[in-house]
C-alpha cells in the first residue's frame, strides 16, 4: 500500500547551518505519527518543507502519490495537507467563524456550504460560543483550538500539528490527546510534532526521533523509549510512561 | 558630440549635488534603520531649514553658514518634540500608520511653510552665490564646494559617533535588536529620540547649505523625500555608508543624464532603477542578503 | 441601513436646495469617496498599501480622453475602456512585483516608483501632448458625457458611488473578499489554509486599478483638463488615502465617511463667499486637516467608522 506521505530524502541548508540532512520517514493512511527531538532538531523546519513553505535542497516530498516538492503550500493545502504553527497565526481582526470559514473555503466553493462546515468544525472543537469573537480577542488555548479548527475545515487528509500540546495544563494534556484520537478516528491522518512526550507516546502508532537534522531512530513508542541512542539525545534519564 | 569639459563639469555638479542628497539621505535611513519608520515628511524638514536659513539671512543678514550655529540645535530640538509628541506613539503600529502620519506631517508642514511665506519660490544671493575657482577646464562653484564639504564632513561626523561612541554603539544596538537592547540597560526609546532627532539635523545641515545656490518654496520637500527613497533604497535601508555611495551616485546620474534627455525623463529612469533594486536587490548595495 | 436610506434620500434631492458652492463640494466628496472606494479594495481588504494608484488614475482620465479627441469614441464608453486598461496594466504590474515578494515598505515603494515612472513617460509623450496637456471644450453633449449644468454630474458621481458602495459590500460578504482578507490578516496561514495569495493580490490590484480609472475618466469629464501634473501626481492618490485611513479601512463606509469630511469639507471651505482671508482659511484648514489626520491615526487606527464601537 502507498504510503499518503513520502518525505525522501529531504535536505535544507539555511547560511551555514544544516538544518536537515537527508530526512525520509512516511505516513500511511489512517496512521498517527510522532516527530519528537530535542529544540532546534529542525522539527518545524521539516513541516515547512513537507508544506512548500519553502523547498528542500535535496530530496522529494510526495503526497498522495503526486510529487509536491516545493510546490506553493496553498497547492499542497488543496491536495490535503493541513498544518498548524508552532505560534499559533490567527487572523486578528476576523470573527473566529471568518477565520475558520476561510479554511472550510478551501473545498467549499460557495458561502453558504462552508459558513455551515465552519459552524460544524467549532462545535467539534468547542468554540461555538466563541464564534463572533476577533481573533486577537482569544486566549492562547484558543488560539491553539482555531489553528485546528482553521486547518480541520480545509478537509484535509493528512493534519500536521505543530506542538499543540505545549503549555497546557494535565487536564488540557488529556482533552488535546482525546481531540487528536477523535479526529484520526474520523479518518484523518496525523503527523504530530511534539515535546509534551506523554502526549505523543499515547497518540503515535510510530514515532521519527529527529537530532541535528537527521533521522535518528524510527520506531514504535515502546520500542524507542528504551533505545539508547534516543534517551541519550533526548530522553537525558529513562523515561517511564505511567 | 557633448565635449569632455562638458561631462566633466555635470560630472563634478552631480559629485557636489550628490554629497547633499547622501547626507539627506543618510539622515532618513538612520531614522528607518534604528526605529523602522519611514519618514515622508523627511523632505520638508530640509524645506523648513532652508526656509529658516533664507529668513536668517534677509532678516539679519546671517551668512547660512553661520546661522547653522542657530539652525542645527533648533531643528535636532524640533526632531525631539515630533519624536515625542508624534513619532513615538505610532513606533509599534504597522507600516501603514507609518506612512499616513508622516504624511499628515509632510502636510502640515507644507502649508505652515505656505501660510509664511507663500506658494512663490524665493532665493538668496551671498557674496559668494556666484562665484567659482577656475580648475582646468572646468569652473567650480564655490557655493556647491562649500555644500558638499559640509555635507561630507557632516557624514564623517556622524559616522564617527555611531562607531566610536557609546551613544553610538547604543544606537546601532537598539537598530539590531531592540528588545535584546533593553534587556542590557539601554534606553530604547531615548535612542529612538536621538536618533529621529539626529536625523533631522541632517536634513536641516543639508537644507541651510544648499540656500545660496538654490530655491525654496513650501513644495520642494517632495522632491528632496524622493530622492531620499531612491537613494536610501539603493544603498540599502539602515546603512549610512550605502546612502553615501547612493547618494553619490544619484547626484552623478541626475547630473550626467540631464546632458542628454530631459529631467522627467531622467526621473522616470531613476525611479524604474529603484524598481528595479526593490524587486531583484532589495537589501541594496551595501545591505546584506537576509533569507 | 435606515442612516444609508436616509443619507441617500437627502442626497437624491439636494441639487434642488444646493447653490453651486455646495453642488460643487458635493461633487468632489461624491468623486473622492468613490476613488476612496477604488483604493479600499487593494490597501483596506486586501491590505496591499500601495502608494501609485496615480497611475490608474491617470490611465483612466488619459484613456476616455485621448479615445474622445482622437476617435470619437463617447467617454460613456471610453471610462470602460480606460478601466479595462487599467486593470490590465495592474494585473501584469501585480504578476511582475509579487512573483519578487515585496511586501510592507518595499511594495509601496515599488507602486510609487511606477507611478513616476509613468509621469516621466506621460511628460514625454507626444501622442498624449506631454506636459501640455488635454483641453476639453465645454459643450452641451450628453451622449458625450458633456453636460453644462452642474446637477448631471452629480448625479453621475451619485450613481457611480452607491454602485460603488454595493460592490464593496458584494465584496466583503463574497469568497473572493473573504480571500483578501486572509491575504491581508496573515499571508502565511492564508496559504497554509488553501488560499492562493500570488493570484488573490493581483486580482486585488487588478480590480483596484480598473475602479480607479473609472475616477481618473470622471475627472477629466468634468473638469475639461488633464496633464501629467494634474492626474498624475501624488494629489490623487493622497485623495484616496485620506479619505480610506482617516475613515476606517477596509469597511465600505469608512472611506465615504473621511472623503466627505476631508475633500469635501475642504472643496466647501474653499469656496467660501468672503473674499479677504479664504487663502489663509483654505491654508489653516489643511494644517487642521492634517493634524486630524494624525490624530485619527494614533488614537482611533481603525478610522472615524469605529467611532462609538466598545472594543479598544
Amino acid at each position: 500500500m502507498a504510503a499518503l506521505l513520502d518525505v525522501q530524502s529531504v535536505a535544507k541548508a539555511f547560511g551555514g547551518l544544516q538544518a536537515l540532512s537527508s530526512v525520509s520517514f512516511t505516513v500511511g493512511a489512517g496512521e498517527i505519527v510522532g516527530i519528537i527531538g530535542p529544540n532546534g532538531a529542525g522539527k518545524t523546519t521539516l513541516f515547512n518543507v513537507v508544506t512548500g513553505v519553502y523547498p528542500p535542497d535535496r530530496g522529494r516530498v510526495v503526497f498522495h502519490g503526486e510529487d509536491v516538492t516545493g510546490a506553493a503550500p496553498h497547492r499542497v493545502c488543496k491536495l490535503g495537507a493541513a498544518r498548524t504553527f508552532q505560534v499559533s497565526k490567527p487572523f486578528a481582526a476576523l470573527t473566529v467563524l471568518q477565520t475558520v470559514r476561510i479554511g472550510a473555503l478551501n473545498r467549499i466553493p460557495d458561502m453558504a456550504g462552508a459558513t455551515r462546515k465552519a459552524l460544524e468544525v467549532l462545535e467539534l472543537m468547542g468554540l461555538a460560543a466563541k464564534r463572533d469573537e476577533p481573533g486577537r480577542a482569544l486566549t492562547v488555548m484558543e488560539r491553539k483550538r482555531l489553528e485546528m479548527a482553521r486547518a480541520l475545515a480545509t478537509q484535509p487528509s493528512l493534519l500536521l500539528l505543530d506542538e499543540v500540546a505545549a503549555g497546557l495544563r494535565p487536564n488540557e494534556i488529556q482533552d488535546m490527546i482525546a481531540l487528536v484520537r477523535g479526529i484520526a478516528a474520523g479518518g484523518v491522518s496525523v503527523l504530530i510534532i511534539e515535546h509534551v512526550l506523554e502526549a505523543v507516546l499515547r497518540l503515535s502508532g510510530r514515532i521519527v526521533v529527529l537530532n541535528h537534522g537527521e533521522v535518528i531512530a524510527q520506531g514504535r513508542p515502546d520500542e524507542l523509549v528504551n533505545d539508547p541512542r534516543v534517551i541519550d539525545a533526548y530522553l537525558g534519564e529513562a523515561y517511564s510512561l505511567a | 558630440m557633448i565635449g569632455l569639459d562638458v561631462i566633466l563639469q555635470a560630472g563634478l555638479s552631480g559629485l557636489f549635488m550628490g554629497s547633499v542628497y547622501a547626507l539627506i539621505a543618510i539622515g532618513f535611513t538612520l531614522v528607518f534603520g534604528v526605529t523602522n519608520i519611514v519618514n515622508f515628511a523627511h523632505g520638508n524638514f530640509v524645506m523648513a531649514a532652508m526656509f529658516v536659513t533664507y529668513l536668517l539671512f534677509k532678516t539679519a543678514h546671517v551668512d547660512p553658514y553661520l546661522g547653522l550655529v542657530v539652525v542645527l540645535p533648533l531643528f535636532f530640538g524640533f526632531g525631539a518634540l515630533v519624536y515625542a509628541l508624534v513619532i513615538r506613539r505610532i513606533v509599534d503600529a504597522p507600516h501603514s500608520a507609518h506612512m499616513m502620519v508622516t504624511l499628515g506631517l509632510l502636510i502640515f508642514l507644507e502649508n505652515l511653510a505656505n501660510l509664511f511665506f507663500g506658494g512663490d519660490l524665493r532665493g538668496i544671493t551671498t557674496s559668494y552665490t556666484t562665484s567659482s575657482l577656475v580648475v582646468g577646464a572646468v569652473s567650480v562653484p564655490i557655493a556647491r564646494l562649500g555644500a558638499a564639504a559640509v555635507s561630507l564632513a557632516a557624514v564623517v561626523a556622524l559616522a564617527l559617533v555611531l562607531h566610536r561612541t557609546s551613544l553610538g554603539k547604543a544606537i546601532r544596538a537598539a537598530a539590531n535588536n531592540p528588545e535584546g537592547a533593553a534587556l542590557v540597560g539601554i534606553d530604547v526609546g531615548r535612542v529612538y529620540r536621538i536618533a529621529f532627532s539626529l536625523g533631522t539635523a541632517a536634513a536641516a545641515l543639508a537644507g541651510a547649505v544648499v540656500m545660496p545656490f538654490s530655491l525654496v518654496s513650501p513644495f520642494v520637500g517632495g522632491e528632496f523625500i524622493l530622492k531620499a527613497f531612491v537613494i536610501a533604497v539603493l544603498g540599502g535601508l539602515g546603512s549610512v555608508a550605502g546612502a553615501l555611495i547612493g547618494g553619490l551616485l544619484i547626484g552623478l546620474v541626475e547630473a550626467l543624464s540631464s546632458l542628454y534627455i530631459s529631467a522627467s525623463l531622467g526621473n522616470a529612469i531613476v525611479f524604474a532603477i529603484l524598481i528595479a533594486v526593490l524587486l531583484y536587490r532589495p537589501w541594496g548595495i551595501l545591505g546584506q542578503a537576509r533569507v | 441601513m435606515t442612516l444609508a436610506v436616509a443619507g441617500l434620500a437627502i442626497a437624491l434631492v439636494l441639487p434642488v436646495a444646493a447653490g453651486p458652492h455646495l453642488l460643487t463640494a458635493t461633487i468632489v466628496a461624491l468623486h473622492a469617496a468613490f476613488m476612496a472606494l477604488a483604493w479600499n479594495v487593494a490597501a483596506g481588504y486586501a491590505g496591499q498599501f500601495s502608494l501609485g494608484h496615480s497611475l490608474f488614475y491617470g490611465i483612466g482620465a488619459y484613456a476616455s480622453t485621448v479615445l474622445y479627441v482622437r476617435l470619437g469614441l463617447t467617454p460613456w464608453a471610453g471610462m470602460f475602456v480606460g478601466a479595462l486598461l487599467a486593470g490590465v496594466v495592474g494585473t501584469l504590474l501585480a504578476l511582475g512585483v509579487y512573483r519578487y515578494k515585496v511586501h510592507g515598505i518595499f511594495f509601496a515603494l515599488v507602486t510609487l516608483g511606477a507611478a513616476e515612472v509613468a509621469k516621466g513617460i506621460a511628460d514625454n509623450w507626444a501622442f498624449i501632448k506631454g506636459p501640455v496637456g488635454i483641453l476639453l471644450t465645454m459643450q452641451h453633449a450628453p451622449r458625450d458625457f458633456f453636460f453644462l449644468r452642474r446637477e448631471p454630474y452629480y448625479y453621475v458621481a451619485l450613481v457611480m458611488l452607491v454602485v460603488m458602495i454595493l460592490v464593496s459590500l458584494a465584496l466583503e460578504r463574497s469568497r473572493f473578499g473573504q480571500f483578501f482578507l486572509a491575504v491581508r490578516e496573515d499571508e502565511q496561514a492564508a496559504e497554509a489554509s488553501g488560499v492562493d495569495t500570488y493570484r488573490y493580490k493581483t486580482v486585488a490590484i487588478g480590480l483596484s486599478a480598473a475602479l480607479t480609472a473609472f475616477a481618473g475618466s470622471f475627472y477629466a469629464q468634468f473638469y475639461l483638463y488633464i496633464s501629467p501634473d494634474t492626474v498624475l501626481v501624488f494629489e490623487p492618490q493622497l485623495t484616496m488615502m485620506l479619505g480610506t485611513m482617516v475613515g476606517g479601512a477596509g469597511t465600505a463606509f469608512g472611506p465615504v465617511i473621511g472623503s466627505i469630511l476631508f475633500s469635501g469639507l475642504g472643496e466647501a471651505l474653499r469656496n467660501l463667499p468672503f473674499l479677504e482671508g479664504t487663502r489663509q482659511v483654505v491654508i489653516g484648514s489643511k494644517m487642521v486637516y492634517a493634524v486630524l489626520l494624525i490624530v485619527v491615526l494614533i488614537y482611533l487606527p481603525g478610522g472615524l467608522v469605529t467611532l462609538g464601537q466598545k472594543r479598544a
